[in-house]
């Protein structure tokens, strides 16, 4: 089974990675985003159960304190289902605003030393399967964006399309 | 030979010139005709097309970033002045001018100088420490993070792999960036905008570093509008090595060992491609990432087995990958190697990408055979890969086999000796430098100068990029980069030492590690510009408590494409000031790399970098308990001025900012200079000083309201004290006095702000007897920053916290 995990900041806590990209878009003088959230996603392959992936997501990947996750089943090529939601992560929360997701991944054959580490990490747990991780980044921007503006923040600041390949949705 | 279908014959007999040129492009090879024709003649003689292996082996041992050929080869320089040509021949520019200097000091502490990965000076009768570095601009320029991450972690293996190992201590880094503010309109197409660049490097600098536990400790941030598409950044790591492990010896029989990360697609061509010019097609594959935590393994599971005498030699896997690590150990033995048997991150690699992958985090040893099996238990234990891949033979061969069938097989002579050597011509017209008019400023306005240099790129603070670095870790930075009175109020440091206590028990002597770099100078005069590097970084050295005396330097080039023979005209100008200021302070160069080529494209135009000079210096202090640090320390001390001031505001920050034309680049005055430093450290090993700073950007007025807000101090300076060259000194020829302001900008060498206690100050005075110094002002409670003169009715007051936060807040993302 294929899985995807996003990890969400809480609320109540920064989302501080979201705020220095930002400060770097206001940097660049583009205008008419007015918030930025970070999620970083992994891609988990292998013979996981649900529950082994959400071991994998609690103990590995979040900080308990000021992240939560969601899992979804990777059915084809893009992730679809939700099947899991750990508390007070509300992606409706965003159904009445109006945002943009850019989402960043290495190309294929780049090293991902982040990946080859969550793989070591979930070893260490004593799940002892072979599996493969991919680590990806997820931006939720806010506002009114055009398209240009959207290939723009891309381009110039979130992905570097030597070694990473992004998707606007 | 038999090849497989993963290894193809490449078919050079037969080759034109012009199909020989068009396949060195095609490849990525950076070989230049002469070479093909070389290559082509070398398989005629055994009578049969090369593989691709050795093509790609050749072009990698051959690169300009492994054999340098520009600077070990042969230089027809003509240089004009007043009209009049004098030529001159080099046939080795390197030899006969960097590592004569070193060759005519033989200085008997001088341990291992220009043969290995580092630079080995004796830190005590046990123990050496080694010094290296590198450059990474190229990588940078396309992926920061891992550019620059990949910059520390190649060094850090690069004193792992001198002599047996070197522990390492302590890390530099030095940037050159284009300017941060730049509108993103103009920045060329294809390329990051600085800030992003700026970000990415510190980052990855920050995550290698700190993850890895060596504390970064020391560097500088240049900004120049010449860097935009061509970022340089420079990684120095220093490590502790006892004198009994410098020497590599390897026997045939020994088993080569590669041990750490495994080898993929990464930084194929790295070698050959930062011996090219950038553009925006640059190649994907060049890009490395690093991995901190297996490099830190490796670490330090090989100091283990040093320690336990398990290997004859060692080397990193750097630019060339196996290729030159292999290579340059078996050089005068020969060597076999199972491309099959290298462990890989995945399948699909070629036999010729194996062996010239530049993945991280790998070191490969020689092993005698019975100490196998100890050696790769010491590294399974803590989880690190070892494989053996192959032996040292006897034959002087490199023989690399895949799959049972032999892929390449060459003569070690023809692959390290066979490169021809290039004639170059280079070509330099002497500039004349003539003093600037008159600079007339009223109080306030070199009030509002003394601000405007406080808060330019090349003056302010880099705390932000300082304190993203751990400079602490291992608990033995004892002069850090910022100092000051408290976390809040700092001020710039002039040189970082290490108190190694924890490696050589019972010592006091410390190492002190610092830089000098001023690519401004360099527009106008490279000669000045090298001398004054190497005084500046000394001058660092000696400012917080170094031996002149036991000094060693390190140089980068960082240059533009040395086929253009202005360019290379300016390298040779700088060689030579590095021959002549090396002799006359008898501060040897123990080891240095070049980085030529750095020249890229925009819409079909060729520009190339500021000629940069990096010189690193690394020097030992006896004890470490002696040493200095810049901020103001008591009221009521007493302010000295050490060092003659000139009319030399020529390439300075204050010329830049006020568009004063003209100007005298600083020159060095090495019999006055090296005096002056020799006298401070008598001064510090009594312990007659409280504060030393170094005088250099911006001149005696930043340097002194650096030591005063740093303190949170007050000073006051009589501008009249302060000691000036007659005006009818050659070099600086004016025919009238300095007005103040240039008195208090001008950025002349070999001066040095000093703060002592009145009590102190027969003696100190006592020990300067015979140097040119003067006593300027005194500490003040008052946190006023005054400069006056009396005679030109001037006078300069600011509250040390405005000037502080002048200092402090252009660099604050």
């Amino acid at each position: 089974m294929m899985f995807e995990i996003e990890i969400f900041t809480k609320k109540g806590f920064k989302n501080l990675r979201g705020e220095h990209i930002l400060s770097d878009i206001c940097g660049l003088s583009i205008e008419n985003i007015t918030r930025v959230e970070y999620s970083p996603l992994y891609v988990v392959d292998g013979d996981m159960s649900f529950s082994e992936t959400e071991m994998i997501a609690s103990e590995v990947l979040i900080d308990k304190i000021t992240e939560s996750y969601v899992i979804r089943q990777c059915d084809t090529e893009c992730c679809s289902r939700v099947i899991s939601e750990s508390f007070d992560v509300k992606e409706t929360d965003r159904l009445n605003l109006d945002f943009s997701v850019i989402e960043v991944w290495y190309k294929k054959g780049v090293t991902d030393t982040v990946s080859e580490s969550v793989v070591k990490a979930v070893k260490d747990l004593g799940l002892i399967k072979e599996i493969k991780v991919k680590n990806g980044h997820k931006y939720y921007l806010y506002g009114e964006i055009l398209q240009v503006t959207l290939n723009n923040v891309a381009t110039r600041l979130l992905a570097n399309t030597l070694i990473q390949e992004y998707k606007i949705h | 030979m038999k090849c497989t279908a993963r290894c193809e014959t490449i078919k050079i007999l037969n080759l034109s010139d012009e199909e020989l040129f068009e396949l060195s492009r095609k490849n990525v090879l950076s070989m230049s005709l002469e070479e093909m024709r070389v290559i082509q003649n070398y398989f005629k003689k055994l009578k049969r097309e090369p593989t691709d292996v050795e093509i790609e082996t050749i072009a990698q041992t051959w690169s300009e970033h492994c054999k340098h050929k520009t600077l070990t080869g042969a230089v027809e320089y003509t240089e004009e002045k007043d009209g009049e040509k004098t030529k001159r021949t080099y046939n080795n520019l390197l030899g006969e001018t960097i590592f004569k200097a070193s060759v005519e000091l033989d200085k008997p502490w001088c341990l291992s100088i220009f043969k290995d990965n580092a630079g080995i000076i004796e830190f005590d009768s046990e123990n050496g420490v080694a010094f290296k570095v590198e450059t990474h601009n190229h990588p940078s320029a396309l992926e920061p993070y891992g550019g620059s991450a990949t910059g520390v972690g190649g060094v850090i293996r690069d004193i792992l792999g001198v002599g047996l190992g070197a522990k390492p201590l302590a890390s530099t880094d030095v940037f050159c960036f284009g300017d941060p503010d730049i509108e993103i309109s103009k920045v060329p197409e294809g390329v990051h905008h600085p800030k992003r660049i700026i970000k990415g490097v510190v980052s990855g600098v920050r995550d290698y570093g700190n993850r890895i536990g060596i504390p970064t400790v020391n560097g500088t941030v240049y900004f120049d509008d010449g860097y935009i598409s061509n970022p340089l950044v420079y990684c120095g790591t220093m490590g502790i090595i006892p004198k009994n492990k410098i020497d590599k010896k390897i026997e045939s029989g020994d088993l080569v060992l590669v041990v750490g990360g495994k080898t993929g697609r990464d930084g194929i061509h790295g070698a050959t491609f930062s011996s090219i010019q950038l553009d925006k097609e640059s190649d994907v594959s060049a890009v490395q990432i690093g991995n901190p935590i297996i490099e830190k393994k490796v670490l330090d599971t090989m100091i283990k087995a040093r320690d336990l005498n398990l290997y004859r030699a060692v080397t990193d896997c750097g630019a060339g990958g196996l290729s030159s690590a292999v290579g340059e150990l078996g050089e005068k033995t020969g060597a076999v190697v199972y491309l099959d048997k290298v462990p890989l991150k995945y399948n699909g690699l070629c036999p010729w990408e194996i062996w010239i992958s530049e993945a991280q985090e790998r070191m490969v040893f020689a092993v005698p055979p019975r100490n196998i099996e100890k050696i790769i238990e010491i590294f399974e234990k803590e989880n690190v890969e070892a494989v053996c891949i192959g032996e040292f033979t006897d034959d002087k061969k490199l023989t690399l086999m895949y799959d049972n069938d032999i892929v390449a097989s060459m003569d070690m002579e023809f692959l390290h000796n066979g490169v021809p050597k290039p004639i170059k011509s280079a070509f330099y017209k002497m500039k004349e430098e003539k003093v600037q008019k008159p600079v007339e400023m009223s109080s306030f306005e070199v009030s509002n100068s003394l601000n405007s240099l406080l808060a330019d790129l090349n003056i302010c603070s880099k705390e932000w990029i300082v304190r993203q670095y751990d400079h602490e870790v291992q608990g033995q930075t004892v002069i850090k980069p910022l100092q000051g009175n408290n976390i809040e109020i700092s001020g710039p440091g002039d040189a970082a030492v290490i108190f190694p206590y924890t490696v050589v028990k019972g010592t006091k002597k410390g190492i002190v590690l610092s830089n000098g770099l001023n690519p401004q100078y360099g527009k106008i005069n490279p000669y000045n510009m090298a001398a004054s590097a190497i005084e500046e970084s000394l001058r660092n050295a000696v400012a917080v408590g170094a031996d002149i005396r036991r000094i060693s330097i390190l140089d980068n080039f960082c240059w533009g494409n040395p086929n253009h023979p202005e360019i290379l005209g300016s390298l040779v100008q700088a060689m030579e000031a590095c021959y002549d200021i090396s002799k006359a302070f008898e501060v040897p160069f123990i080891s240095g790399k070049d980085s030529l080529h750095n020249e890229y494209s925009i819409n079909g135009k060729k520009y190339s970098i500021p000629s940069t000079l990096l010189i690193s210096a690394m020097g030992i202090i006896e004890n470490v308990e002696n040493t200095v640090t810049m901020s103001l320390k008591k009221d009521g001390n007493k302010i000295f001025v050490l060092g003659i001031t000139r009319n030399e505001l020529g390439g300075s920050v204050f010329s830049k900012i006020r568009n004063i034309e003209g100007g005298i680049v600083p020159g060095v005055y090495h019999r006055e200079s090296k005096d002056i430093m020799e006298k401070i450290y008598s001064a510090m090993s009594e312990n007659l000083i409280e504060a030393c700073h170094d005088c250099s950007e911006g001149g005696i007025v930043v340097a002194v309201s650096e030591m005063a807000f740093s303190a949170n101090k007050g000073v006051k300076v009589d501008i009249d004290a302060i000691k000036i060259y007659s005006y009818l000194e050659e070099r600086c020829r004016s025919g009238r006095e300095m007005t103040p302001a240039e008195i208090l900008f001008s950025e002349s060498n070999g001066r040095f702000i000093v703060e002592v206690e009145p009590d102190n100050e027969e003696k100190f005075k006592k020990i300067l007897d015979g140097s040119i110094f003067s006593e300027v002002g005194y500490v003040s409670d008052d946190k006023e920053v005054i400069f006056e003169s009396k005679k030109n009715n001037v006078k300069i007051r600011q509250n040390s916290e405005i000037l502080l936060n002048s200092w402090r807040n252009t660099i604050n993302w």
